[in-house]
This record gives structure tokens, sequence and C-alpha cells, in this order.
């Protein structure tokens, strides 16, 4: 029996956004946080490339995949810099400290 | 020429507006001029207008005319064309907001000398102008919301002017809530008229609609649109939002709830009467909301002790007059009774505030007898009191009476002799206003002086209007009659009107009970044993029926459970991230059962 790719490549996009989705939904740390964020980008550009890879249009997949991937750097350097910041001001990396509104 | 003169109609006061904002509040002088010169030329361009198309519509066209009254600009996308009609209804509207306006700004010389932030205020008020300007001319359903809203924000901003004053805040807030509840009812309104039809245009609407909506979406429509003018021209049971609009200065009052913006309900109805004319119920909710509006706000102007909330309660009581005019299908009669409204509760405001600006209060506890101090604003304001009351040949008593006159022959006879006994209501509080503020002795030391210039050539041009309106209700009659062939317009030139009012009972009916109403007005401190069995219901009527309280309920409600629903924002990053994944999940099945 013959497994098509595809199914496959499915198999991993699915796994590497719930271990993405997971990461955000569960940790506190904003490193944890950000890792968890770059899981589920890379889950997106994999889905991208697959799809392009089964309709067709490989140009377009990969010009988009390589948008994906600039933004996400941004996204992390930022989120990053960020996490530097709260470390300083707050002492810690929990995001629960950030929530302002409090009851 | 048309187009031009509409968008100069619309854009000279919001020019205007602009301009005076950039002058600054280190320069009043320049700021009171600028404001006179641009709502005095966009009066100027609103009465070229309804010149300009009086004779179009009665067939005579000079060479410099356009004959095509309509023009849109395209806008493409979802907002339609962005189009006008200088037809009957719109152009007098126009001429009044613009007219009235400039003689509110020219009393607000006198008025507002001295006071801090001239730019908000005048800005605010020529922004208002327009924008009045642009809601009764556009034939398009959506820029008829868009500039429904702009003018509810202009009340909103004018009503709160003295903003360190809590009151005047709290009225702001409450007109501001009110009014957008009805606005809501006038966008559905007309997103459905889209959806079935395709268009916002109004006239498309107008026509078709009847026929291309089904009875259930049509009368959805019909009902979005009552509310939409109950809570605009304060009618039961909105009617709450108008006494406390009263902290604004008082030209605002005069002009924006008095004259115009109250007056948007009033045209909304009358605007769409052919297409909802046929829905079941829909006339008879419209003559009940005017009659009980009438009645109850009369009853409140009765007991109240505030100068300009007696006029606000007499106010909401005419323009209930109007809407039970719409119901019973005479929009001449209502659309006369509105302009003679404008002219002579504008007057009224006007003199109110002349008296208000000299004495430095509002409560007629406190006056009397100021009459001799100030003959010019007393000559005046009798002479829009009268008019109120509907003595004849002041054009109060014409209007009316064409009202009066549609509800007997075409409404039921009951909310007739409601209204006829309304009339007589309006004849007892205005007795009491005028005696208790101008005549009698001194209940205070009060320092007292006339009004001054400006304030003198607006309330004179007022009182010559409220003597003369009415001589125009033939033409009047032939620009809505020609411009307006669905509304189904029966008019009559001057003298057709007296002869007939003149050879009918109804008439005198009225009349009496409007010398009833006097007389008891006049009497009254000796009718002791009357109102004190009067009391009770006069009791009810100081707090207004009770409708403070539901609304204190509702508010107090919103309250809590938006206290209760604060319990959802924790703040923590985990949850918000949750409630994004939710929030795609549901998206994500939307689309997958959609296709």
């Amino acid at each position: 029996m013959t497994l098509d790719p595809l199914i496959l490549v499915a198999a991993g996009v699915c796994l590497l956004a719930g271990v993405g989705l997971y990461g955000l939904l569960a940790s506190r740390n904003l490193i944890k946080i950000i890792v968890a964020m770059q899981i589920l980008t890379k889950a997106a550009v994999l889905a991208l490339v697959a799809a392009g890879a089964a309709s067709g249009k490989i140009n377009l997949s990969q010009s988009l995949a390589i948008t994906v991937i600039v933004v996400d750097t941004v996204v992390a350097a930022v989120g990053l810099a960020l996490g530097v910041q709260v470390r300083k001001r707050f002492g810690s990396l929990d995001a629960a400290n950030l929530a302002s509104l409090r009851r | 020429m048309v187009p031009a003169l509409i968008l100069l109609t619309i854009l000279f006061p919001w020019a205007g507006a602009l301009l005076v904002s950039i002058t600054g509040d280190n320069h009043p002088r320049l700021q009171h001029f600028t404001a006179v010169f641009f709502s005095a030329v966009s009066g100027v361009f609103a009465v070229i207008l309804l010149l300009n198309t009086l004779p179009v519509w009665e067939g005579i066209v000079p060479a410099w005319v356009a004959t095509d009254p309509y023009f849109s600009i395209p806008l493409g996308g979802a907002f339609g064309n962005v189009s006008f009609m200088a037809d009957g209804l719109g152009v007098y509207l126009a001429a009044i907001a613009t007219v009235i306006g400039s003689l509110a700004i020219l009393f607000s010389v006198d008025y507002m000398r001295g006071e801090k932030q001239l730019g908000r205020y005048y800005a605010y008020i020529l922004f208002f102008i327009g924008a009045m300007a642009g809601l009764v001319l556009t034939a398009n359903m959506l820029f008829l919301f868009f500039f429904w809203e702009i003018t509810a924000l202009c009340s909103y901003v004018l009503i709160s002017f003295n903003n360190d004053d809590p009151k005047a805040v709290a009225g702001g807030i409450k007109a501001l809530i009110i009014t957008q509840f009805g606005g809501i009812g006038l966008l559905l309104g007309a997103l459905l008229a889209y959806t079935v039809l395709g268009t916002y245009e109004i006239g498309v609407f107008i026509e078709k609609a009847p026929l291309a909506i089904p009875a259930f979406g049509l009368s959805i429509a019909a009902f979005g649109f009552l509310v939409a003018a109950a809570a605009k021209s304060a009618q039961f049971p909105f009617q709450t939002w108008l006494p406390d609009a009263m902290e604004a200065p008082t030209p605002v009052s005069a002009l924006i709830h008095a004259a115009t913006m109250v007056n948007a309900g009033v045209y909304l109805l009358a605007r769409f009467y052919p297409a909802f004319e046929g829905v079941p119920g829909w006339k008879e909710a419209v003559i009940a909301v005017g009659v009980i509006t009438a009645l109850l706000a009369a009853f409140m102007a009765l007991v109240a002790t505030d100068l300009k909330r007696v006029l606000a309660y007499s106010t909401v009581s005419q323009l209930g007059y109007m809407v039970y005019g719409i119901g019973v299908g005479g929009i001449f009669s209502s659309q006369v009774h509105l302009l003679s409204h404008s002219v002579f509760k504008a007057l009224l405001f006007l003199g109110a505030g002349a008296v208000i600006h000299s004495v430095a209060t509002r409560d007629m506890r406190a006056m009397g007898g100021l009459g001799k101090k100030m003959p010019f604003t007393r000559i005046a304001f009798i002479v829009g009191a009268l008019a109120l009351a509907g003595i004849p040949f002041l054009n109060g008593f014409w209007s009316k009476e064409m009202i009066l006159e549609s509800g007997l022959v075409d409404g039921p006879r009951i909310a007739y002799y409601l209204m006829l006994f309304g009339a007589g209501l309006t004849a007892i509080y205005t007795f009491r206003m005028v005696a208790m503020v101008f005549f009698g002795k001194p209940r205070s030391e009060l320092h007292a002086h006339d009004a001054g210039l400006a304030m003198k050539i607006a309330l004179g041009l007022l009182a010559l209007g409220a003597c003369t309106t009415w001589l125009f209700t033939g033409r009047f009659g032939t620009l809505l009659a020609g411009t307006l062939p669905l509304h189904s317009i029966h008019y009559l030139g001057v003298k057709e009107l007296a002869a007939e009012l003149f050879t009918a009972k109804a008439t005198y009916l009225a009349l009496g009970v409007v010398a009833l109403g006097l007389l008891l007005g006049w009497q009254r401190e000796r009718l002791t044993q009357l109102t004190s069995l009067l009391r009770i219901p006069a009791g009810w009527a100081r707090d207004s029926f009770g409708f403070e309280w539901i609304n204190r309920g509702i508010s107090a409600a919103v309250r809590r459970s938006a206290d209760g629903l604060s319990y959802t924002q924790s703040g923590q990053l985990n949850w918000n991230i949750a409630g994004i994944l939710l929030g795609l999940l549901i998206l994500l099945i939307l689309t997958v059962l959609g296709s």
C-alpha cells in the first residue's frame, strides 16, 4: 500500500498546528508563546507549499511562503524584544503579569 | 444651476464651520462675523433654490433654469450614487433650516457675547445647518441615514456645550442614545430596501416598494421608519429626551430642538408616506403616536415651571399634531403646520432666550411683570404665543385648523376630539406661560433689560414671519403637489382655504375650544377647586407619567449586565487566544455549512 505524499504532508501540517496552538493556549512563558507562534507559522508555510504542489501553482505558493517567512522573522524579532522589555520591567516572563484588567 | 445650488447650500455652512474653528477663540468678533456671513449666504442659496424649484414644477421654465432637479455623483461600490433631489419637501425644509439657522446665529451674536469657546459653538451649528440641508435634499437612503446621524451628533455636542455642567452632559448623552436607537430603525429599513430593490434611491423605493417588497418586509421597514421618526421627533414613547435637551444654549434649542432637527422625523414619515400607506396598521399606529404624544406633552407643559421646558413640551405636543396629520393622510396640512411651527416656535424660543439672557434664570416662578422692562420682547413673544394657541390670522391658526380638518374628514372621530381637547390645553398653557413671565407683579428682584440689536432683528423677522407665512399657503401647495405626485396632495389657495375654513362649523368649534382654554388660563387663580381636583394627575404629569422611571430602569439594567459581562474580559493572554480560536472555529463551521 502506497501512501499519497499529500496525506503525509497534511498530517504534518495538523501536527505542527496542533503543537503550536497547544503551546499558545497552555504556556504562560512569553518565550514559549513566541516559539509556539513560530511552530504555528511553520505549519502555515508547509500548508502553502503543499497546496502549491497539489494545484500546480508552485511559483505563487513559493513566493507566498517566502513572504510568510520574512514576516514571521520580523514578528519573532519584535516579540523577543518585547519579551526582553517585559523581563526588565516586571522581573519575570509570565504573561499573566501583563494583564492590567484586574477586578 | 440646481446641482450647484444644492451643493452650495450644503457645503457653504460646512466651509464656514471649518473657517470658524480655524479662526480661533482669540478673535470673537471675527468668529461672530464669519458665522453670520456663512449662514446668511447659505440661506440665500436655499431661498434661490426654492424660488428656482417653484417655476419648474409649475410648468413655467425660464431659460436659465435647469429642468432636471435630480442629479447624482457616481461613487461606485456599495453606497450607490450620492444623489440629490430638489423637490418641494426638500427645498422648503432646506430653506427653513438655513434661514432660521442664520436668524438663530444672528441672535447668538448677542446671546453668546463674552462666552468662551465660540469656535466650538458656531462650528457645530454651521455643521448642523449643512447636514440638515443635506438630510432633506438627498435622494439616497444611505446618505439620508448619514446626514441623520450627523445632525444627531451635532445636537449632542451642542446640548452638552456647557460641559462643566453635569446636567448638560447627561442631557446630551440621553438625546444621543435615544436618537441613535431610532437611527437603527432607519438603517434597517434602508438595508432591507437595498436587499430587495438593489438600490438606495428614495424615488425608486417609493414607487416600487408597495408591489416589489413582500408584505412582511415592507411592514418591518414601515415600523422601523416609524420608530426612527418617533425617536428623532421626540414622539411617544421616546419623548423624554427633548425636555432634557433644554440645557443647550437657547439659540440652539430654537434652531435644533424646535425648528429643524426634530422635524426630521415628520419629514421622514411624510416622504415615505406613499410607500407605507398600504401597510396594515401603520396609519393607525402613526395616528395613535401623534395623539398620545400631543396630549401627554400638553399636560406636562401645563405643570412645568421651567420656561424652556414648557416650550419643549409644547414642541413635542405640536410635533404630535404633525404626526397625527400624516397619519390621517393630510401630508399638505402637516407640512404647512411644520412650516408655521418652525417659525413661531423659533420665535418663542428666541424670545425666551432674550428673557433668560436678561434675568439669568429659567424658572418662571421667579419671573413676572417682565413686560414693562422688556416691551419689544413681550410683543414678539406674544405674537408667537398667539400663533401657538391658534388665534386667527396668525400662521398657527391656519395650519392647526387644516390639520384638525383633515383629521375630521379622514381620521377616526375619537382622535379628532382628543386633538381638539389638545388644542384647548395648548391655549391654557400658552396663556399661563405668557402671564407668568410678562404680566402680574414681579415675584423676585430681577435685573432685566430689553433685547440687544441683533436679538431684536432676529425676533422682529420671525414675528413678521409668524404673521405672514400663511399667505404663501397656495404657492406652497403647488410646489408640493407638483413635485410629489404619489402623495395625493390636495391643496388650496389662501382664498379658497379661508372660504372653506370660515364656513365650516368645525373651525368655530375649534376656536371655541381655544377661547375656552384662554379663559381657563386667565381665570386659573380663581378655579382653585378645579385645580385641587386635578392635583393627582398634575403630579403624574410632573413625574413625566413614569417615563423617566422606565428610562432609569433601562439604564440600570444595561449597567448591571455590562458589569456582569466584564468578567469575560480577564486580560489573560491565554484566554484571549482561546477566544480567537473559538471565533475561527465558528467561522470555519459557517463556511463549511454555507458551501
